[in-house]
């Protein structure tokens, strides 16, 4: 159990780690330009969210075999811990952005405008004021990522399969519990889910809620 | 000097100004919508114009590519635009360019009760003072104030304007002023712009130009500098700098103190004869110098009080009331106004 319990948070969060700053900056990007053709760009960014896990998966697996595009690059990447963060991050990322790219519309533009008036460089005004100010909404947004890549299961399985101790996380964990008709099990790692999740998501509305004060 | 071109195209209005002049603070008069603002936010490197150059004596803006970061302009907006997640003093401090500066305009403004406080617990009049002077820190080579009074009541404007009164002799920066009112223009302004539908339509000094009736701005303010003679239940009685004397509502005014009076020309009603029983403070006799039609807006009749040797002040009429009264040059008349129509600002923050 404490097993699955850490493959989960290291999965999940590592995953977390790579989706929130990819995701926050493609918010940003999304929040603050405009050029022909954004609403399909965003819609290409926002496809992981409705497109099935799987197609995800075997498109990772395809990208990643021997003789696909990246599988030269990293042979013996598939069906391990990195593979599983991979898929997980992928699907996380875009509920990352468009958590973010919300919390970034709330920030007023003129308030940034007014940084680069007092001699502030976009990347200090980004740093020192649009951060700051959108920080409970990137925070939530962070949180949202690491509980979507906490229950990630149709890429994961594809891509890194059920491998106890490097890629078995807690939703893979149930679903080879109900394979082996251990409903027991099944309903003890059920039980802690629904626990992580209760904590995510309350977290994450409490959050979501303050964003818009200062 | 500052002197201006920019072209501005958005949606179907086109702002379209040049002018250039010897003032060290220009003010920028004119309707709603005239593109006063949209001037400020172009120079500011807000928004992109078709055209723009802004030279300040050695130091220019000479094209729309410059970045805002580079412009070296200080820029305070209506709403004061502070960073709600700052304190006063870190507002100031983000971007400071001279901190010994920074302290100066601390002291100038009066702030330095506000520096822990955070936006959110400042009124609009402290607001405002903040962001100019997180504007002055910055050691702008111009201020660019788009109605920095223009959110706050009568009271407040009365007690900020001298702050931009002091800005103005102590730092010397030159500055370009959006404003509604003749009398803030009056008070801080070398020269006026009038704009209206996105271009300038007239210039000169703010007491020529803003006397004239079709300036667009409605009924103008009669202007002056006193002093304070007398004081009491929440009236004081000021001798004008050039000759006569008016009653005015205020509380907490010394006597003593120099002010700056103003009086709308349409809240001023004209009697031939002295009426009695009247509540106006204020019944002046006066000496008709100069009756003014303006086919659009009425009649303007200039008087001076004292016999014909104390302070100007106009009234504007309708044509068929100055018909009636049968009034002319030469004429004398009593100039009528409410103590609680005159608008008084001190000279003292």
């Amino acid at each position: 159990m404490l097993e699955i319990l850490t493959t989960t948070l290291l999965v999940a969060g590592l995953a977390g780690c790579l989706a929130a700053p990819l995701g926050i900056l493609l918010g940003y990007w999304m929040a603050r330009s405009e050029f022909p053709g954004k609403s399909v760009v965003e819609t290409l960014i926002a496809l992981p969210l409705t497109l099935p896990p799987t197609a995800i998966g075997y498109l990772l697996l395809v990208l990643f075999s021997r003789g696909g595009l990246l599988g030269h690059w990293s042979p013996r990447f598939l069906f391990t811990w990195k593979a599983a963060v991979l898929a997980a991050a992928v699907m996380a990322m875009p509920l990352v952005a468009r958590t973010a790219r919300a919390a970034f519309a709330e920030v007023d533009p003129r308030l940034e405008l007014m940084g680069r008036s007092n001699g502030l460089g976009p990347l200090t005004v980004f740093r020192r004021i649009t951060l700051p100010l959108a920080r409970h909404g990137l925070l939530a947004a962070s949180l949202l990522g690491f509980g979507r890549a906490m229950g990630e299961f149709g890429a994961t399985v594809i891509v890194a399969g059920i491998i106890p101790g490097e890629t078995e996380t807690i939703s893979l964990a149930i679903f080879q519990e109900i394979q082996l008709g251990n409903s027991a099990g099944a309903l003890e790692l059920v039980a802690i889910a629904t626990l992580l999740s209760f904590l995510l998501v309350w977290t994450t509305e409490r959050l979501l809620r303050r964003k818009a004060s200062p | 000097m500052i002197a201006f071109d920019v072209q501005l195209q958005q949606g179907r209005f086109l702002l379209d100004v040049q002018w250039q002049s010897q003032a060290r603070c220009l003010g920028i008069c004119g309707p709603s919508g005239s593109g006063k603002s949209t001037l400020l936010e172009a120079l500011a490197g807000w928004r992109t114009p078709r055209r723009l150059s802004l030279r300040l004596d050695a130091f220019s803006v000479p094209s729309a590519e410059i970045p805002p970061e580079r412009r070296e302009l200080g820029y305070v907006p209506q709403d004061g635009l502070l960073w709600p997640h700052l304190c006063v003093r870190e507002n100031l401090a983000l971007g400071c360019a001279n901190p010994e500066l920074a302290q100066r305009t601390v002291a100038v403004l009066g702030i330095e009760a506000l520096l822990e406080r955070m936006p959110e617990q400042l009124s609009g009049g402290e607001r405002q003072r903040v962001s100019l002077a997180r504007a002055i820190a910055r050691q702008p080579r111009a201020l660019l104030l788009d109605e920095p009074l223009g959110a706050l009541d009568a009271g407040l404007r009365r007690r900020i304007l001298p702050y931009l009164a002091r800005v103005g002799e102590e730092f010397r920066i030159p500055t370009l002023f959006v404003s509604h009112d003749p009398a803030e223009v009056l008070a801080l302004c070398d020269e006026v712009v009038l704009f209206e539908a996105g271009r300038i339509v007239r210039g000169g000094p703010p007491a020529v130009v803003l006397r004239e009736q079709d300036s667009g701005l409605g009924a103008f303010e009669n202007i002056f500098h006193g002093e304070v003679v007398q004081a009491d239940e929440g009236t004081a009685l000021l001798s004008l700098a050039e000759g006569g004397q008016v009653s005015v509502a205020a509380r907490g005014i010394q006597i003593g103190e120099r002010v700056l009076f103003s009086i709308r020309s349409d809240e001023i009603l004209v009697a031939l004869e002295r009426p009695t029983s009247i509540s106006a403070r204020n019944v002046l006799p006066a000496l008709v110098i100069a009756v003014v039609e303006d086919g659009t807006a009425g009649v303007r009749v200039d008087a001076r009080l004292n016999e014909g040797r104390g302070a100007l002040l106009s009234a504007v009429l309708s044509a068929a009331a100055v018909r009636e009264l049968g009034l002319s040059a030469g004429a004398e008349l009593f100039l009528i106004f409410k103590a609680n129509s005159c608008r008084l600002f001190t000279s003292q923050p």
